[in-house]
């Protein structure tokens, strides 16, 4: 019994050892950084759950919570995927069944709907997908159905109120009782309206009522419908009147999301639409605000400079572009961006691109998670050493700037490290789990399709987990395949099934494939957009007839071998 | 509290120490910059190191500075500085964009800012340069090791009999310094001469001179008269004029363009050593410089340099002047080369599907050549071998009939020039087909040929380049020590040559396609950014010089044996349990051109977001084909390079081979959306073409098997049928629960409503029965008001009696005084009495109305109670 007893001891022992004695090879030592950003993690989330729970969000000098967008714990929710991405099994399964009892949304409290859409609804939809994974027992119609599912179905009910004005553009806040309140203000962000479709056209597939992606949609379409004659939305509008209230137009603060939920969900839905609205943005972006490397912020009819800033949150656009294939432009904005965390160890808000220094009152760093996402996108394209020195830099300075004794705190000035009494839930739910996957490279996350599971349910035999996780915008993954489960199985089955009778029949029946060309009617999807803006006549309409789909990425160029550590290529052209 | 919390906040933490307080490195944590500044006075050579405590970078370095602090501790003062701090001295007067940051001073010259690597060697090799920027040259034999280095070298010459400070030495010191300032890579070298008779050798006759070594091209001398004696200008003119045959490259880190401007400059050779810039000797760099040095040297005549032969044999007594009559001659008229200029050429054949091929090695013969007095006349320029080309086409007819085995040559006189002939070695290789994988297993299977000029063997003579055989090489060194010489001028392919540190920069060898496993981290490899190639030196041969002038030889000739490199993934293993394929550069050909199935293949990258989302769809199809017929396959591009006319521009991208027809691949048309019917259709549609033929005892086999698939196909439909249903009976089962569940709760329900009907009666029961107490009470007290008021009534006339016995007792007091005293306190007493009782009577009564209320309240809560309910 003693042999055996110390048989799994010293195997601990042993597997720990390569991660003290690798400090000793060149570059960085991944191992001992997970395990640091891990550490990071229960440090603070620890001290949530025993100071702060079942408030919103911990405040960590003075080691207690509060409720900032509502009243749902709602840093446990957002962490909930989190726990899953570092492998704690025991622990999701626990909080799934707090929030099944402890969640309320019949609650007469003013909510942002943008903030719970992202951090509730996509929270909650996340969890319900890993559920399965994380060895939760889920009933007999999952995915199509589960206690998560209709806890996000229910929150997202609640914001359609929002939803019903003459543009079909959201109002931005929303009593979760009593819907609208009356004389709410119609003026919007730009990212308040269109940043829906990744949650709602996932609920639509996943409960078959299309009433979300319908109004996800109509919203996206309106504020298209409503961009410059340049090709540029700016930064507020007004919902009921369709007027631009703030016309600066830029990719940070107020518009950001818009367009990556153009791109994930035309990545999501294999949706042409979406994605040649992008197309038509970026080009503008490009025109307009794009000056070596930085993107500044323009006046949405003229397209002259009006902010030479860049912004903290205008970190995630690189990682879009590599999403899309845009890697050489991703990893040259990317490294400008980078200069400036090195130089306060943090992003401030705003920092001022011709005087090298941040804005005033906008010297704050809440832990913000955007270019370390942008780092994570681009590690998996270019594998560049220079991305996890970045991560290297940003555990560094959230362990030595921010971390006190009841969890890690906003930089509220980073000239000085001043701390504020503040921890915000995307920092469990975003900035950890993206530095997490930085420095995981075998995390299930990372699936390249290898892996998959196979899920037996009502409607038909499906396929799942096989990579291509799409993070909404607070990083809380969808998994794809999972669209394709619920509602329209059953007749592309059947399809499928017909298919496969001809196949193996098509010896005795030569003729008949031939005349059975694929059939051009394929899916609604395909339209061009142009059905939906006909009315913005006299513009050049050519370039979507490109030869290439839209729904694709274009390969690297030969240069991109050697675009690794800091070198950059320009353009032959 | 609520508010208040929300405005707190809390300073930054105090600094603490950086570095142990044990280091030798001075920790100035609390960013005493004036306490630094003080410091400098008392060491020759400080080295500031300005830190931020939070920078992963500044952590990272402190290891370095830290070694090279222990080793360098004597002689360097080594202070690091807090420069973030907010109340320090250091953030208050520097602003840094970023940290670290290496000052380094020399006495008061500074600050020279170090920005090369961040690893104690390099550091430590530039604070050493800092602390000697200028070396003593005592003897021929050390000025002949400093020239001979790769790195350009400046001698200045002063003689210090004359005076213990000779004029201009300062300036030049001061220049050395300058250097390292501007190019701090530290590739320009300064060396001082003292002695004449050594001065000599370089040809400075005065004291005071400065001298530009060259390999190449002529060496310079300072000119005095034209540019002013300053440290900015030597040090300008010897960054402007200096020779970079071999130049190392050691991108920074930061964004930067380094590699883009240089390899647009045209095909260049990149070379990859372990390299530790302390060491004293570097065996395998020497080599490669003697390389490099013979690859550009265009004029001069073979014999005249051989320097390089003298390397470490220092201490050579006869020290061969010729090396500087060589330099000193530059300017002077060479002798006529005797050596021809040579190209290959392979001929076109007359029919496509000749097996065989003829390559001739065309050279062009100068017997009495003009003479080249320019530096920069190549030998061979383009316009002789297009010359030379056309008149060998114009007698093409000649070779076409060579089918031999051996060399034939032949000489033709120029078209054009009456001075030089031509000579055209030929011989016939067997044709091979192009293969895909450039790997050591190559079917590049060409009898080894090498080609010699007149068909006879003659060391002496040029020999002309040859196409080896990877298969069975062996380095001929006495042919290619000789053939290099001069061959960047004779080429238009010509190559820059670089130098890249293995120990930092071995990234960019694995990106070009060095092995991973390898322990010896050397590479060569060819990169042409304008034509999209690269060409690796065979990782199995041994970085050597001559394996690396062969690599540049067959560079340079025109139909150039290498072939493109193509990179593939080493982490793709053939896992038998993946469904989809994972195919790669080696794998390739293999699985989707031998394979007797139809191949689907799927071009994609992993970070591409388009591709990562069709995973399903591609596994479903995979088990939804038959396996034994069907092969769903797929390749991530960005790690596995392939042939031109395999690659794609756009992922993903869809191919199909058919069977038998894998020539005839066709593409997924890209106006369809992705999804399972329509590749279906997709492979339906293309794959049917074939099955034309007439039934034969074959076909009938085939149709068997394809039923067997059917078979089994509908069997795996049943299993997943079956698998359904027992879902959909789960399902059933769980609603029947969940059924039985609402039906109970129902139960549960009306049960309850049954009780609470019940309380409700008895509620209401208890209320009539309240109203009835309430009755009586109200009666009870209506008796007790009355009774009070008699009481009261009582009271008053009491009180009346008493005031007229009172006038009584009065009128009679006067006379019974005394006698009746005891008399009268005793009818007071009673009266008192008699007002406490009436007192106490109304407390009571207040109370019994007050108890009255309390009923009411209740009642009433218990009607509104059962309303609800």
């Amino acid at each position: 019994a003693m042999q055996r007893f110390l048989g799994p001891l010293l195997c601990l022992w042993a597997l720990r050892l390569p991660a003290g004695t690798g400090a000793a090879a060149r570059g960085l030592d991944v191992a001992s950084y997970r395990e640091r950003v891990r550490a990071m993690f229960y440090h603070a989330y620890e001290h949530y759950l025993e100071s702060a729970f079942p408030y919103d969000e911990l405040r960590p000098l003075t080691c207690d919570g509060q409720d900032t967008w509502g009243s749902f714990s709602l840093t446990l929710i957002d962490a909930l995927d989190t726990l899953l991405i570092l492998g704690n099994v025991t622990e999701f399964q626990r909080v799934v069944s707090v929030l099944q009892e402890g969640v309320d949304f019949d609650i007469d409290v003013n909510a942002s709907v943008f903030e719970t859409n992202i951090r509730v609804v996509g929270g909650l939809l996340s969890a319900h997908l890993l559920s399965r994974k994380a060895g939760v027992e889920v009933e007999a119609g999952w995915p199509c159905s589960g206690p998560l599912l209709r806890m996000a179905e229910e929150a997202a009910r609640k914001l359609l109120p929002a939803f019903q004005t003459p543009t079909g553009m959201p109002y931005g806040t929303v009593n979760l009782l009593h819907g609208v309140n009356p004389g709410e203000t119609p003026v919007t962000c730009t990212a308040g309206i269109g940043t829906f479709i990744v949650e709602f056209a996932t609920l639509s597939h996943l409960t078959g009522d299309p009433v979300f992606e319908d109004v996800a949609r109509k919203a996206l379409k309106a504020l298209w419908k409503n961009r410059s004659d340049i090709g540029l939305v700016g930064n507020h509008i007004d919902v009921i009147t369709a007027k631009w209230v703030a016309q600066d137009a830029g990719i940070g603060a107020g518009v950001d999301s818009y367009f990556e939920y153009l791109v994930k969900g035309a990545i999501l839905l294999q949706d042409k639409e979406l994605m040649s609205m992008f197309l038509e943005y970026n080009k503008a972006i490009k025109n307009y605000t794009k000056f070596d490397d930085w993107y500044l912020w323009v006046q949405m009819y003229k397209g002259t400079v009006s902010m030479p800033v860049f912004q903290s949150l205008e970190a995630y656009w690189p990682g879009l572009q590599s999403l899309i294939g845009d890697v050489d432009n991703a990893m040259r904005t990317f490294l400008n961006y980078y200069t400036v965390w090195k130089q306060f160890g943090g992003l401030p808000e705003f920092y001022n691109i011709p005087q090298g220094y941040t804005v005033d009152k906008r010297e704050g760093y809440p832990l913000r998670p955007e270019l370390i996402e942008s780092a994570m996108y681009l590690y998996r394209a270019t594998r560049d050493p220079t991305l996890l020195e970045l991560g290297r830099d940003a555990v560094e300075s959230i362990e030595k700037i921010s971390k006190v004794d009841c969890g890690f705190a906003t930089i509220k000035d980073l000239r000085d490290h001043r701390l504020d009494n503040r921890m915000e839930s995307f920092f469990l739910a975003e900035t950890v789990k993206y530095l997490y996957l930085l420095f995981d490279p075998d995390n299930f996350i990372h699936n390249d399709g290898s892996d998959f599971d196979v899920v037996v349910t009502p409607y038909g035999e499906c396929v799942l987990n096989a990579g291509g996780y799409i993070f909404n915008t607070e990083a809380h993954p969808i998994d794809p395949a999972a669209l394709h489960c619920c509602r329209k199985r059953k007749e592309e089955q059947w399809e499928v099934e017909d298919l496969m009778r001809e196949f193996y029949s098509q010896k005795k029946t030569k003729k008949f494939t031939l005349k059975r060309a694929p059939d051009h009617g394929e899916g609604e999807n395909a339209k061009d957009p142009e059905d939906a803006s006909s009315e913005k006549a006299g513009e050049k309409r050519n370039s979507k007839k490109s030869s290439h789909s839209l729904l694709s990425c274009p390969s690297q160029s030969f240069n991109s071998k050697l675009a690794v550590l800091g070198q950059v290529f320009l353009d032959n052209t | 509290s609520c508010s208040r919390a929300k405005d707190v906040t809390m300073p930054a933490k105090l600094p603490v120490h950086f570095f142990s307080t044990r280091s030798p490195v001075i920790d100035l944590f609390r960013g005493q910059l004036d306490y630094a500044d003080q410091l400098r006075q008392d060491s020759e050579i400080v080295l500031y190191f300005f830190y931020a405590p939070w920078c992963g970078q500044s952590i990272a370095a402190r290891e370095e500075i830290e070694h090279v602090a222990s080793r360098l501790s004597d002689q360097v003062l080594f202070v690091a500085v807090n420069c973030w701090w907010n109340q320090g001295k250091c953030r208050k007067q520097k602003h840094f964009f970023y940290f670290p940051v290496i000052h380094l001073y020399h006495r008061s010259f500074g600050p020279i800012e170090y920005k090369g690597p961040m690893s104690a060697v390099y550091i430590e090799k530039f604070v050493r340069r800092v602390m000697t920027p200028l070396l003593y040259i005592s003897s021929r034999s050390k000025l002949l090791d400093f020239l001979s280095n790769y790195e350009p070298g400046v001698v200045g010459f002063f003689e210090f009999n004359a005076s213990p400070q000779p004029p201009g030495y300062l300036t030049f010191f001061t220049s050395a310094l300058h250097s390292l300032k501007k190019d701090y890579l530290g590739t320009i070298r300064f060396g001082v001469v003292t002695d004449k008779r050594v001065a000599e050798e370089i040809s400075l006759v005065h004291s005071g001179s400065v001298y530009l070594h060259r390999h190449a091209n002529t060496s310079l001398i300072y000119p005095k008269d034209i540019m002013n004696f300053t440290a900015e200008n030597i040090c300008k003119w010897a960054l402007e004029n200096r020779e970079m045959l071999i130049r190392w490259l050691r991108p920074h880190g930061g964004k930067s363009l380094l590699l883009n401007n240089e390899l647009k400059k045209g095909p260049a050779l990149l070379i990859f050593i372990p390299y530790n810039p302390l060491a004293e000797i570097h065996p395998l760099l020497d080599e490669i410089t003697k390389v490099a040095l013979e690859y550009y040297k265009c004029n001069k005549s073979r014999a005249a340099e051989p320097d390089l032969q003298h390397l470490g044999d220092s201490d050579s007594p006869a020290f061969d002047s010729s090396v500087t009559d060589a330099h000193l001659k530059f300017s002077e008229t060479f002798p006529i080369a005797k050596y021809p200029c040579c190209n290959t050429v392979v001929l076109p054949q007359w029919h496509s599907i000749s097996r065989t091929h003829n390559v001739c090695e065309l050279c062009v013969n100068q017997t009495l050549g003009v003479k080249p007095n320019k530096v920069h006349v190549p030998h061979c320029n383009f316009l002789e071998i297009e010359a030379a080309l056309d008149s060998f086409y114009l007698q093409e007819h000649t070779f076409f009939q060579v089918i031999s085995n051996t060399i034939e040559c032949s000489n033709f006189l120029s078209f054009y020039s009456p001075f030089s002939y031509y000579t055209a070695c030929c011989r016939t290789v067997n044709r091979h087909f192009l293969s895909f994988i450039s790997s050591e297993k190559t079917i590049f299977q060409t009898p080894k040929v090498a080609f010699s000029s007149h068909g006879k063997k003659d060391n002496t003579q040029f020999s002309i380049p040859h196409i080896e055989d990877r298969n069975c090489f062996i380095p001929d060194l006495n042919i290619s020590s000789t053939n290099i010489t001069g061959l960047s001028c004779r080429t238009n392919k010509t190559l820059n040559l670089y130098l890249l540190d293995s120990n930092l920069f071995w990234i960019y060898a694995e990106r070009l396609g060095a092995s991973r496993s390898t322990h010896l981290k050397e590479f060569a490899a060819i990169v042409d950014l304008k034509e999209e190639v690269h060409y690796v030196l065979d990782q199995n041969q041994s970085l050597v010089g001559p394996t690396l002038e062969n690599f540049i030889k067959n560079f340079s000739v025109l139909y150039s044996p290498l072939k493109r490199h193509l990179v593939d993934d080493p982490s793709v293993h053939f896992h038998e349990e993946h469904v989809v394929t994972e195919v790669t550069t080696n794998t390739f050909h293999e699985t989707v051109f031998l394979s007797a199935k139809n191949v689907l293949l799927l071009y994609y990258a992993q970070w591409c977001g388009f591709c990562a989302s069709l995973n399903h769809i591609f596994i479903q199809l995979a088990r939804l084909l038959p396996p034994d017929s069907f092969t769903v396959a797929r390749i991530d591009v960005t790690r596995n390079d392939l042939p031109w006319e395999f690659m794609t521009d756009r992922l993903p991208t869809i191919l199909f081979f058919p069977h038998q027809r894998k020539e005839q691949s066709v593409k997924f048309p890209e106006d369809f959306s992705v999804n399972l019917p329509n590749l279906l259709k997709f492979i339906l549609h293309h794959s049917s073409l074939s099955s034309s033929e007439p039934c034969t005892k074959e076909c009938l086999h085939k149709e068997s098997v394809l039923q067997q698939g059917h078979i089994s196909h509908l069997e795996r439909e049943i299993q997943k049928l079956r698998s359904e249903i027992s879902a959909l009976h789960q399902a059933h089962d769980q609603l029947e629960a969940q059924l039985s569940e609402a039906r109970r709760g129902e139960q549960r329900l009306q049960q309850q409503k049954h009780t609470l009907e019940k309380q409700h009666k008895t509620l209401q029961l208890h209320s009539e029965q309240l109203q009835a107490t309430y009755d009586q009470k109200n009666q009870e007290l209506l008796e007790m008001a009355e009774k009070l008021q008699e009481l009261a009534d009582a009271s008053e006339n009491l009180l009346k009696e008493n005031a007229l016995l009172r006038i009584l007792v009065a009128s009679r007091g006067g006379k019974l005084q005394s006698k009746d005293e005891i008399k009268e306190t005793l009818q007071s007493e009673q009266t008192l009495s008699e007002d406490n009782d009436i007192s106490l009577s109304t407390a009571t009564a207040a109370l019994e109305e007050k108890r009255i209320n309390n009923i009411d309240t209740i009642e009433t809560e218990h009607s509104s109670g059962n309303r609800t309910e």
